[in-house]
C-alpha cells in the first residue's frame, strides 16, 4: 500500500485524502446532553465518528448510543420522500408523493376534521427526538387545538411534578460540592456516560455513595459504599423507614426545617409506619442497611441526590416514591444548601441553561382558550394542572372511545406506539383514526399506520440552536446535505403553517426567527453570531448559587416554602389525592399465584435506547437477541439454562424470548428491554395500571408468571 | 519508544463505545456477519462477582502469530505494536492458532484482519479509536514512563489501603 491509501483506509483528515472534519451535534439521547460530534466526511459522505475535543458535554468522548449514528443516518431504510399509504393501515404499503401533494392532503384532512369535530379532535404527538417540539407545541395552539402531548408523558414530567410540588420548580444535585450522594436508580454507565466519568473521579477524590437499585449495576459495583437493593416500587417505604430513623435520632436540621419546611410533624408522624417491623417485609432490605443509610447520611456535611427520573417514576405510585426521596434532603437542610439539591430551572427544551428565556412565552401566548380540556385531564386531574398539555397515556382510549370527546386525527413526530403501556391498544387506535400523520426518518412499525409519511432528517444534516450548562450555546451547521428530500423537522412544520396560513406569526415566522426574539434579543446575541462557531460560545452569564437564597425568597410553591406536603394537593381534595407522599403497594391486581413474578421493563443497555437503535446493525450487535434477565435462583427453579427459550405472560398476553441467566437479577424478578418489534415488552404492560397522580405506566412493576418453553 | 495500549478493568462498565468505535474506524459492518477487531462484555463469576472487560489484540511482546505466520505478513512495531501488512496473506489461519486470544480473524477475500492500535493515526498525532471514545478512560495509550508511574501510584494507593486495614 501506499503511504496515500495507508492514510485513507486509516481515515486522517487532510488536503491529500480529502477527509473533512465536520462539526456537529448527536441527537440520538435527550437534550440534556447532545454531544459534539466530530463528522469525518468524504465525498458529502459520513465515513466516521468520534468524540469532539473541547465540547462542555463529552470533551472529546462518545458514549455508546452516540457511536451508531454513521450506520443510523444511512439506515438502508431512511425514508427519503413524503409518502401516501396505498395499502392497509400497519401493512407498510406506501407510493412517493412531492411534499406539495403531501401538504395539501394534511392541510385537507386536518382541516376536515376540525370543521367536523372541532380542533380538539385533531392531536399532536411528539415522540423522538424532542428538538422540535416548541414548535409543534406553537403550531398546535395556533391550529386551536389543546391537544400537543408527547413520549414525556411517561418520561421525566412525573419527576418534574413531583419537584414544582415541593420546591416550585426543577431541581438537582450540586455532586461536586458534596461528600455524600444518594443514588437512587443511578446508573450513569449506562445511561449518561460523563456522569460516570464524573462520578469515578469525584469516588477517588473521596466521595461517598450510596446506590439503590432494584438491579446490580456497573454503579452497586464499582461506586458504592453502601448498596441497597429493594423490590421494584417499594422506593417510597424505604425512603420514609430512612427518613423515621434520621427523625428518631434527632439527626436532622429542626431550625431548618421550622424556617422553610411546610408539613413536617405529619410527614414525621406518617413515616414512623416504616421501621424496625416492617421494612424488610415490605422492601426486601434489611432494617439495619436502612439504619446503615440514615448513619451515613447524619456523618456527611453535604448530601447530594440523584433520584432518576424514568425509573422511579414509572410505578402506579411513582409519583410518590419520587417527593419520598426528596424530602430526605429537605429535612436534613440539603436543599438549597451548596453541595446539596438546588433549583435549576429549564429554560430552554428542558435544560438548565443557567440563564434566563422567554421559551414560556414562545409555547404558551397564544394557547387556545375557553376549549376542552387536554386528552387525560379528566383521569389524570394532577397532570393536568400542572402540566396542562395531554397526558398521552390516555390517548388510545380516548380515540377508541371517543369519551369526553372524539379524537379523529392524529399529527405525530417520531411516534412509538409500543412505547404505550399495552401496546397493542395504541395500534387499534391509530386503526381507527380518521387521519394519521406521522414524520421520522424511517418507516417505523408505527409510521406504516399513517396516512402520510414525512421524511425528517438527522442532527447531522440540519442546523439547530443548542445550549448548553453555564450559558454556553451554538448553533450547528449541517455536517451533510439531508439525505433524499428528506428535511428538518422545524422546517416541515413552518412550511405546513405558512401552507395552512395558521393565523400566527410566531409559527409563519420560523424556527430561527423564534430563536433570536425569545432566547437571544434578551441576551443580545443574533442567531448568526452562534453559526460557524468551533465549540458552544457564552452567550450569558449564569445565576451563582448562594446558600438558602431561594428559600429567603420563597420558592414558587404556594407556602412558599418546601413542602413536605403538597398544598396544592390539599386544596383539591376532589382529585381524591394525598397531601402527603403516602406509600401504596405498587403491584397490580392479577392474581399472584398465577403470576408470581415481577416484570420491569425498564433497566437499560448501554448500546440502545428505547426502539431507536435495535435497527442499527452495529449497535444491535452488542446484545443481538431480545432476552430476560433471570436470576440464577428462578433460573434453576425453572430448568432454564442460559439462552433458552422462556414464555413470559401477563394477563395481556405472553411472549417468547431467550433467558439471559445474570447474577445482577434478585430472584423474583425478570427484566426485559423494550421496543423490540418481535418481542414488545410493553404488549404485555396494563394501559389501567398507571400512576393515578401523573398518568405514568408502571413498565417496572406488574405482575407476570415465566415457564419455560414447551 | 515503547508505547502500550492499556486497559484498566476497574474503571470499565464493558459499555461496548470502545467496540463500536473499532467498528466505525474499521468499516466492520455487523450485518455482514463480519467479527470487530474489539470485545466488550461482561464476565460474572460464580460467587456473583462481576467483572468488566473490553478486550482486543494485546500486541504481546514475545507475539506468536508474529512467529507463526509462515508468509511474513505481521511485524513488531518499534512501539512495540503487532502490525501487518496481508498482501502476501495466503488465508491459513496459522496466526489465529498460534495466538492464545483467538484474536485474528478472516475478511471475506480470507485474508486476515485484527487491531493495529491504529497505527496510522497514531503517526497523525491521533489516539486509537477505541482510546478515543471511552467515556471512563479504562482505555489509554501509554508511554513506558506512563505506565511506570501509573502502576507506582497503583501500588502506592494499594498499600495505604492495606495499612488503613491493619489500623483497624
Amino acid at each position: 500500500m501506499t503511504e496515500l491509501e495507508r492514510k485513507l483506509k486509516a481515515k486522517i483528515p487532510g488536503e491529500d485524502t480529502g477527509i473533512e472534519i465536520h462539526r456537529t451535534m448527536c441527537d440520538i439521547c435527550s437534550p440534556g446532553m447532545h454531544c459534539g460530534i466530530n463528522a469525518y466526511v468524504k465525498d458529502g459522505k459520513v465515513i466516521k465518528i468520534e468524540g469532539m475535543d473541547g465540547h462542555p458535554v463529552n470533551e472529546g468522548r462518545l458514549c455508546t448510543k452516540g457511536l451508531s449514528n454513521r450506520q443510523y443516518i444511512y439506515r438502508e431504510d431512511r425514508i427519503l420522500t413524503p409518502l401516501k399509504r396505498v395499502g392497509k393501515r400497519g401493512e407498510g404499503k406506501f407510493e412517493p408523493i412531492s411534499w406539495e401533494e403531501a401538504f395539501a392532503e394534511i392541510a385537507k384532512n386536518l382541516n376536515a376534521a376540525k370543521e367536523k369535530y372541532g380542533a380538539e379532535s385533531v392531536a399532536f404527538y411528539s415522540g423522538y427526538s424532542k428538538w422540535y417540539r416548541q414548535t409543534l407545541r406553537r403550531f398546535a395552539y395556533a391550529f386551536g387545538s389543546p391537544n400537543f402531548g408527547c413520549e414525556s408523558s411517561t418520561c421525566y414530567i412525573s419527576a418534574f411534578m413531583a419537584w414544582k410540588l415541593a420546591a416550585g420548580e426543577q431541581g438537582g444535585g450540586d455532586m461536586g460540592n458534596s461528600d455524600l450522594f444518594l443514588g437512587w436508580a443511578y446508573n450513569p454507565f449506562y445511561s449518561s456516560y460523563m456522569g460516570a466519568h464524573r462520578a469515578m473521579l469525584l469516588k477517588e477524590a473521596g466521595l461517598k455513595f450510596i446506590i439503590v437499585d432494584t438491579r446490580r449495576t456497573p454503579a452497586s459495583e464499582k461506586l458504592a459504599d453502601l448498596f441497597l437493593q429493594p423490590r421494584p416500587g417499594t422506593d417510597g417505604a424505604l425512603a420514609h423507614a430512612i427518613a423515621n430513623v434520621l427523625i428518631q435520632n434527632g439527626w436532622i436540621d429542626k431550625p431548618y426545617i421550622d424556617k422553610y419546611v411546610y408539613g413536617f410533624e405529619e410527614y414525621a408522624a406518617y413515616v414512623k409506619g416504616f421501621n424496625e417491623s416492617n421494612i424488610e417485609s415490605l422492601t426486601g432490605v434489611p432494617y439495619d442497611l436502612v439504619v446503615k443509610a440514615a448513619e451515613m447520611i447524619h456523618e456527611s456535611k453535604a448530601m447530594s441526590t440523584n433520584e432518576c427520573s424514568a425509573p422511579i417514576p414509572h410505578h402506579k405510585n411513582g409519583l410518590q416514591n419520587y417527593r419520598s426521596i426528596m424530602a430526605l434532603a429537605a429535612i436534613t437542610g440539603n436543599f438549597d444548601r451548596k453541595g446539596g439539591q438546588l433549583l435549576s430551572p429549564h429554560t430552554f427544551m428542558h435544560t438548565s441553561c443557567g440563564f434566563a428565556s422567554r421559551e414560556e412565552e414562545y409555547l404558551y401566548e397564544i394557547k387556545p382558550k375557553g376549549c376542552k380540556d387536554p386528552v387525560g385531564a379528566p383521569r389524570f386531574p394532577l397532570w393536568n394542572y400542572l402540566e396542562g398539555e395531554m397526558q398521552a397515556v390516555d390517548l388510545s382510549r380516548q380515540i377508541l372511545e371517543g369519551t369526553p370527546y372524539p379524537v379523529k386525527a392524529v399529527y405525530a413526530l417520531g411516534m412509538n406506539a409500543r412505547m404505550f403501556p399495552n401496546s397493542g391498544k395504541m395500534f387499534r387506535a391509530l386503526e381507527e383514526l380518521d387521519f394519521f400523520v406521522d414524520t421520522d426518518l424511517f418507516l417505523t412499525d408505527s409510521a406504516k399506520y399513517a396516512d402520510i409519511v414525512l421524511p425528517a432528517c438527522s442532527s447531522f444534516e440540519r442546523g439547530e440552536f443548542k445550549p448548553y450548562r453555564d450559558g454556553l450555546a451554538w448553533y450547528t451547521t449541517p455536517a451533510i446535505a439531508p439525505l433524499g428530500q428528506s428535511k428538518s423537522d422545524v422546517d416541515i412544520l413552518t412550511e405546513l403553517a405558512r401552507y395552512m396560513d395558521l393565523p400566527d406569526e410566531g409559527i409563519q415566522a420560523g424556527y430561527e426567527a423564534f430563536i433570536q426574539k425569545y432566547i437571544l434579543d434578551d441576551l443580545g446575541v443574533k442567531v448568526n453570531d452562534l453559526k460557524g462557531v468551533d465549540l458552544p460560545v457564552k452567550i450569558a452569564e449564569v445565576h451563582v448559587h448562594k446558600d438558602f437564597e431561594e428559600l429567603e425568597k420563597g420558592l414558587k410553591t404556594p407556602t412558599g416554602k418546601y413542602e413536605l406536603k403538597s398544598k396544592v394537593i390539599e386544596d383539591h381534595p376532589e382529585w381524591g389525592l394525598d397531601a402527603l407522599p403516602t406509600y401504596v403497594e405498587p403491584l397490580d391486581g392479577a392474581d399472584p399465584e398465577k403470576y408470581p413474578m415481577t416484570l420491569t421493563s425498564g433497566g437499560r443497555l448501554p448500546n440502545a435506547i428505547h426502539s431507536r437503535l435495535h435497527k442499527v446493525p452495529n449497535n444491535r450487535s452488542l446484545r443481538p437477541d431480545p432476552m430476560v434477565d433471570m436470576s440464577h435462583a428462578d433460573a434453576q427453579a425453572l430448568g432454564v439454562a442460559d439462552g433458552d427459550p422462556v414464555v413470559i405472560s401477563t394477563p395481556r398476553g405472553e411472549l417468547t424470548v431467550k433467558a439471559h441467566v445474570t447474577h445482577i437479577m434478585p430472584a423474583g424478578m425478570l427484566n426485559l428491554f423494550q421496543g423490540y418489534s418481535e418481542a414488545d415488552v410493553n404488549s404485555l404492560m396494563d394501559d389501567e395500571h398507571v400512576d393515578p397522580y401523573s398518568g405514568f405506566p408502571a413498565y417496572n412493576s406488574t405482575r407476570c408468571a415465566v415457564r419455560k418453553k414447551d | 519508544m515503547k508505547k502500550y495500549l492499556f486497559f484498566d478493568p476497574e474503571k470499565c462498565s464493558a459499555c461496548g463505545a470502545c467496540q463500536l468505535a473499532c467498528m466505525d474506524q474499521n468499516d466492520v459492518d455487523a450485518s455482514t456477519g463480519a467479527q470487530p477487531f474489539r470485545f466488550t462484555f461482561t464476565q460474572e463469576g460464580r460467587g456473583g462477582d462481576l467483572h468488566f472487560y473490553s478486550v482486543s489484540c494485546m500486541h504481546c511482546a514475545d507475539a506468536p502469530c508474529v512467529m507463526g505466520c509462515p508468509s511474513g505478513c505481521l511485524t513488531k512495531s518499534e512501539e512495540g505494536f503487532t502490525l501487518y501488512d496481508t498482501t502476501r496473506c495466503i488465508g491459513c489461519h496459522s496466526c489465529a492458532m498460534a495466538c492464545p486470544y483467538g484474536i485474528p480473524s478472516f475478511g471475506p477475500d480470507g485474508k486476515m484482519v485484527k487491531c493495529d492500535a491504529c497505527y496510522e493515526r497514531q503517526k497523525a498525532g491521533l489516539v486509537p479509536a477505541c482510546v478515543k471514545v471511552c467515556p471512563t478512560g479504562a482505555l489509554t495509550l501509554l508511554t513506558e514512563t506512563e505506565l511506570k508511574e501509573r502502576q507506582q501510584a497503583r501500588q502506592r494507593s494499594r498499600s495505604q489501603t492495606m495499612l488503613k486495614e491493619f489500623a483497624v
